[in-house]
């Protein structure tokens, strides 16, 4: 049992609505919406948390007011007009079905959008300031447009009320609308809304006290904030204090919700979303300094990854509320298992950031080691008891294998899993050996305790034969066994070495290194951090435009700052044609695919990334002598379907890597999503 | 003067003996303290209390009961008979000496036996010292008294019959030499103890539990020196034979914790004597725990060590083994009630719960309105003051926390399902008191059980059901002397006769087999052995028992304040009990209190998982 538990578990009232205990999840855009609306699979994701045991979810970040703040961006919600409501309805009555309360958070992005979608409006925002992240430059707000959006706002919240939802909050952080207002780097008016503190908040103050109007006073109406922009032009810590503390002194807010940072640009946005590479819980003390000067509940959100800083948080009296809206999307069962006294079994957020980076590439949220998340119509959570027990033999015991072997254990087959390793984990084991990469050793660390504690066979330090598998007469033989680095086809390839062959340790380099990454993935950056961190002077060179060009919003700023910090050179639209040795040195010629010009380098070492072949031997082994040949049936498994069962003998499926080198969430879904139905 | 007259003789002078050494025990007796004693009244229930109340514990070892059986009943016959022997006519006569060499022939039978109990190896619960050379006094006396008895018969030398009257007498000096501090002390503390007991509750198949109030306004407050119990309480010490059925029973003993109640109740028999003049205990010693100074001055400190006091769980497993009706847990808690009122010299951790308990009417400082968080999302319902219910659920202080909020949330579910009206007092329940008054605050116990029964009359219901049998042992038997009495029902009763009437439907039955262990506060308690193991054979086919259960069953190490004084061990009390339900092949633990849960469950996996009655009732009729 962890420390203070109990303290998550108090009920909290806020203006007479009672949420069951002190974790939510904040709003977020998964990008689920469809046509501006949160239908099925938005609703079935927080029916999940609020199943789960949640006390509050809120929904629908960034759902925006007005027809100049597009919900396009992000499959984002649009709260403009009201065909909202019954949608609201209909979600609200799913998630209070659980015992959970739901909000959504209402906004204007002022500049902080794009004007390119859905209406072609302009953007617009306090004062005609270009935003680095949107690009955009706004037009300056008059006093009519003031008007119009306060009253988009009223209606809003109104619709939200009307739609069953037990409250909502304004945004006021990441740079909307609102704090557009607040902030002197992007309010230079010389109205009543500019110039003074006082003057800056005043836009704020009259959006709240319109959507109180509007919304009546039995409903729940809070604020989104930062708690210190950490910028030079930004409004400071003490700043944001001021401001909670006259909001919360006038009544305008009913609670606050309280984060550090901002997201102006590439870096703002690693730092307000903080990856692995962060401590846990970076900026509670923020939040917390709030909490002292007001009277309103805090809530707060920001790797809060575990319920022991969770119990912690709140215990102690940093915040009322602990958002873990990550942690829920990598389990949302969590408190569910705290309360059974199961939270052994909560698979803990890695803080990998693959959620939150989809969506600012304009995909859905999804979770690396979670394939159910978002997939709730279809993926349980939950694996339900197959009718008959079946004899599964899994190969491999990467994370297609494990969690393979778990799902099918917990659909009561007899498992055993040989992993030719002494350890479980497979490539996994390799990309934590990178420095901030290490946390991703909690995806098959949980997955390895939750095959033990199922009762699966682990036959650990032994390479599967057929003859092997065979022996244990199966129903189902899984291959997951996964891949090896591909070398790659140009001349002089054998002269280089592979990532996995530094961060294994098998060579370990020095001099000069010139690390070739054709993935542009996390694999390539992080070894060249390792190489550098290593004392090798490096040069990572890509044929993309951009070294880590794959590597999402939230991570690749990291990587970009680390290797900057250790003098890596980058080198960029470069593609690495050949190597040859002289004397007991490396040239390695680099073509510029712009130009097409190529350019030598002499170097101790070169280390190459170009993803993984699949290890196949066994699966060609076993393949002739398998009822189904080996072959997947697409059809069925992408419609959730069981597999066709014709022929004698057993089955054999390929998972993960061995069928073809991708990531883990791909590896863990490929399990997932067939031996559901096994 | 033949043989004969030398045999009454020798009877009259050891009768003699023992009423000198009687007399010389009142006057120890009579430093304790006053206490209100029917006489009449015990003398007359003497005879039962002696062969069917105490006959009925000593003969659950049916071996030890025939020991007792002849050698007391020799001994006792063939004296009396000698003693009528002063009767001449009587004296003339066969009859009168076959009947006299048969009781001894009885006794030198039980003199056996009596040996045999140590040999060859003495079991560790026995003592030794004098109680090796009890067997052979008897047999002595007794075969002096029998060789004689059958030479008057045989009209055998009238050598032979001196010569067996001097070995008669040589057993019988050995016999009476031992009343004062020796083993047969007890045979004449025992009867006295049995007539002026100082809970006559006791007997005659009641089960008087409650502590007694203690006087606030008294001079001292609890026991400091042995002069400070009452003088009965002082017999009941002398009373002890050292049979070591308690140090079989306690479970801090078997943890190895500094408490044998054996060597308890001989610590608190020397107590009365200046340190010089106290007998040698040759039993078990307190495990682990430094011979005391042998100085005179309180009983903490010169005769026992205050850990000692501390390790008692107050299961009364020792009381319930006692074959002599001994209270250990009243002395225990006597001794805790100076400690703590007048000493304060409390274990660290109990000291803050009742400074918490004081300041919070709560023993961890919790607020009493959070009392209900547990249920976030069932809405309990509050009865408020003039309202009136059904069922009053008593929540208790398992409700704060996590895991046993888990069955009460089951409980409540229950309830619910099962149409029952029911309320909370929310947070107008204040802590029963039982964690203070175990601890020896009667102070904190009397000002809490006063404001929850002003609490309770305030409002109206038919029944309070709880599921903590501590909560239901203070509000049913304790709260009445402080004037208020209510119907209490544990849950498991509950919820046994809601299953009896339909009113809950197992929609399946439990797999696996189910093992009960027994809350000591309802169990011994309260005698409650039945509702939970008809429950559990409602729902679950296979249940199996423990070789400890039921009114024997043994302790978690939660109760009386033992968890939070924290007395070193050299193995924890869960443990050994879950050893004993893994014994079984246990594969879920039933408890039915939130201090069973918390301390079982607390044992390291792999164990099998501890449920609560009522989760276990809530998975057979399904969550719904």
């Amino acid at each position: 049992m962890i420390a203070h538990a109990e303290a998550l578990f108090q009920p909290l009232t806020i203006r007479g609505l009672t949420i069951r205990n002190r974790v939510m999840s904040t709003s977020h855009a998964p990008g689920y919406g469809e046509d501006g609306k949160p239908k099925e699979r938005y609703q079935l994701y927080h029916a999940e948390k609020a199943k789960g045991g949640i006390g509050l979810t809120m929904f629908g970040g960034s759902s925006s007011v007005s027809l100049d703040s597009p919900a396009t961006p992000w499959n984002q919600i649009s709260v403009a007009d009201d065909d909202i409501i019954p949608w609201f309805r209909q979600f609200s009555d799913r998630v209070h079905a659980h015992g959970a309360k739901l909000m959504i958070q209402l906004t204007h992005m002022g500049r902080r959008t794009r004007w390119d979608t859905d209406n072609w409006l302009p953007t617009l925002s306090a004062s005609p300031r270009r935003e680095p992240a949107s690009r955009s430059i706004p037009r300056a707000m008059e006093a009519e447009d003031i008007a119009r959006v306060i009253a988009d706002f009223a209606q809003a919240a109104r619709r939200a009320k009307e739609g069953g939802l037990d409250g909502c909050e304004l945004s006021a952080a990441h740079g909307h609308l609102v704090d557009q207002f607040w902030s002197p780097s992007v309010n230079g008016r010389e109205d009543s809304y500019g110039g003074s503190l006082e003057n800056r908040m005043r836009f704020g103050f009259e959006v709240l006290e319109a959507m109180r109007q509007a919304a009546g006073d039995d409903f729940v109406i809070g604020m989104r904030m930062s708690g210190d922009e950490m910028l030079a032009e930004g409004l400071s810590h003490e700043e944001c204090v001021a401001i909670a503390a006259e909001h919360a002194r006038r009544g305008l807010v009913d609670f606050l919700n309280v984060l550090g940072g901002q997201a102006r640009d590439h870096l703002a946005h690693a730092v307000i979303l903080p990856n692995m590479s962060f401590p846990v819980a970076p900026f509670l003390h923020l939040a917390s300094a709030i909490k002292r000067e007001v009277e309103v509940p805090v809530f707060h959100a920001q790797r809060v990854t575990d319920l022991a800083t969770a119990a912690r948080a709140v215990a102690e009296g940093h915040v009322d509320m602990v958002a873990m809206t990550r942690a829920h999307i990598a389990d949302p069962h969590l408190m569910r298992k705290l309360a059974e006294g199961r939270e052994d079994d909560v698979r803990q957020c890695v803080g990998a950031g693959y959620c939150i980076d989809r969506i600012y590439v304009g995909g859905d949220a999804l979770c690396i080691q979670n394939a159910a998340t978002g997939r709730e119509a279809k993926m349980p959570h939950v694996i339900a008891r197959a009718s008959r027990s079946r004899r599964v033999v899994v190969v491999g015991g990467g994370p297609a294998g494990l969690e393979a072997a778990r799902v099918c254990a917990s659909r009561g087959h007899s498992v055993v899993l040989f992993e030719k390793d002494s350890v479980l984990g497979g490539q996994i084991n390799l990309a934590a050996r990178a420095t901030w990469r290490e946390a991703l050793s909690g995806i098959p660390r949980w997955l390895g305790q939750q095959v033990r504690k199922l009762g699966v066979d682990l036959r650990l330090g032994i390479e599967a034969n057929g003859e092997m598998v065979l022996a244990e007469r199966p129903d189902v033989v899984l291959i997951a066994t996964g891949g090896l680095p591909n070398p790659g086809l140009f001349p002089g390839a054998q002269h280089a070495v592979s990532t996995w062959e530094v961060l294994s340790g098998g060579v370990v380099p020095s001099g000069s290194v010139l690390l070739y990454d054709g993935m542009g993935q996390h694999n390539g950056a992080s070894t060249a951090e390792v190489l550098a961190r290593m004392g090798c002077l490096v040069e990572m060179a890509t044929l993309d435009r951009m070294i880590a060009e794959e590597v999402g919003t939230t991570n690749q700023p990291i990587h970009l700052r680390e290797l900057s910090r250790a003098g890596v050179v980058f080198s960029p639209n470069f593609e690495l044609v050949e190597i040859y040795p002289e004397g007991n040195r490396l040239v390695a010629v680099l073509r510029h695919t712009m130009t097409l010009a190529e350019e030598e380098r002499i170097v101790d070492r070169v280390v190459v990334e170009l993803g993984t072949l699949p290890v196949d031997g066994l699966y060609r082994a076993l393949k002739g002598s398998s009822r189904n040949r080996g072959v997947i049936d697409q059809h069925a498994l992408v419609a959730g379907r069981p597999q066709p069962e014709e022929g004698e003998g057993f089955a054999l499926y390929r998972i993960g890597d061995a069928l073809a080198g991708r990531n883990i969430h791909a590896a863990i879904y490929d399990a997932l999503r067939l031996c559901k139905d096994l | 003067m033949g043989p004969a007259g030398a045999f009454v003789l020798l009877a009259w002078i050891l009768l003699a003996s023992v009423l000198v050494a009687g007399a010389r025990l009142v006057l120890r007796w009579r430093r304790g303290r006053a206490a209100r004693v029917d006489w009449w009244a015990g003398l007359v229930a003497l005879p039962r209390r002696y062969l069917v109340d105490v006959h009925g514990v000593v003969a659950r070892d049916p071996r030890a009961a025939r020991m007792h059986a002849l050698t007391a009943g020799g001994l006792l016959g063939s004296s009396g008979l000698l003693l009528l022997g002063v009767v001449p006519a009587l004296r003339a006569g066969v009859v009168y000496w076959v009947l006299v060499a048969t009781s001894f022939a009885v006794a030198l039978a039980g003199s056996a036996m009596v040996a045999r109990r140590r040999r060859p190896v003495r079991p560790a619960h026995l003592s030794a010292g004098g109680f090796l050379w009890l067997p052979v006094w008897v047999f002595l006396y007794a075969a002096g008294g029998l060789a004689g008895a059958g030479a008057i018969v045989l009209t055998a030398s009238p050598g032979l019959g001196f010569a067996a009257v001097v070995l008669a007498a040589v057993g019988g000096a050995g016999l009476v030499s031992g009343l004062l501090t020796g083993p047969i002390r007890h045979a004449l503390a025992g009867a006295v103890h049995l007539v002026a007991h100082p809970r006559p509750g006791r007997f005659a198949g009641r089960r008087e539990s409650a502590l007694l109030p203690l006087d606030l306004e008294a001079a001292r407050l609890g026991v400091a020196v042995a002069e400070d119990f009452a003088w009965n309480r002082l017999v009941g010490f002398d009373a002890c034979i050292q049979c070591g059925r308690c140090e079989l029973a306690c479970p801090a003993f078997a943890a190895g914790q500094r408490l044998n109640p054996k060597k308890l109740i001989q610590d608190l028999a020397a107590a009365s004597l200046p340190p010089g003049a106290r007998p040698a205990y040759e039993g078990s010693p307190h495990p682990g725990a430094p011979p005391p100074p042998l100085a005179a001055g309180p009983i903490v400190g010169a005769v026992l060590h205050p850990d000692t006091l501390w390790a008692c769980t107050t299961c009364r497993a020792c009381v319930a083994a006692c074959p002599m009706f001994i209270e250990h847990v009243d002395a225990v808690v006597d001794l805790r009630r100076h400690a703590s009122l007048e000493e304060g010299a409390l274990p660290e951790k109990a000291a803050a719960v009742l400074e918490a308990i004081r300041h919070t009417d709560e023993p961890e400082g919790n607020p009493l309105a959070a009392r209900g968080d547990f249920a976030a999302g069932l809405e309990l319902p509050v009865l408020g003051a003039g309202e009136s219910t059904d069922v009053l659920l008593w929540l208790g202080a398992g409700a704060f926390d996590l895991r046993y909020g888990r069955s009460l949330r089951a409980l409540v579910t229950l309830l619910r399902r099962a149409g029952v009206a029911f309320a909370v007092l929310g947070a107008e329940e204040r802590d029963c008191g039982d964690l203070a008054r175990r601890l020896g605050d009667e102070v904190e116990f009397a000002r809490l059980a006063r404001a929850n029964i002003a609490a309770l009359n305030a409002r109206r219901f038919a029944r309070i059901v709880t599921a903590d049998p501590h909560a239901l042992h203070v509000l049913r038997n304790e709260y009445p002397d402080f004037g208020g009495c209510y119907t209490v029902v544990h849950h498991s009763a509950l919820l046994e006769s809601l299953l009896a009437e339909g009113r809950l439907t197992p929609e399946r039955r439990l797999a696996g087999r189910i093992v009960y262990h027994d809350p000591c506060y309802l169990a011994r308690y309260n005698g409650e052995t039945g509702a939970p193991r008809r429950l559990l054979d409602r729902i679950a086919p296979e249940r199996v028992e423990m070789a400890r259960h039921g009114l024997s069953a043994m302790c978690c190490g939660g109760g009386g304040g033992a968890p939070v004084s924290d007395v070193e061990a050299v193995r924890r009390i869960p443990d050994l009990r879950m050893a004993q339900a893994r014994e079984v092949g246990a594969q879920t633990l039933a408890v039915a209190c939130p201090g069973c849960t918390a301390m079982l469950e607390g044992v390291p996996e792999p164990r099998p998982p501890v449920r609560d009655l009522a989760e276990l009732v809530l998975e057979a009729v399904g969550e719904g």
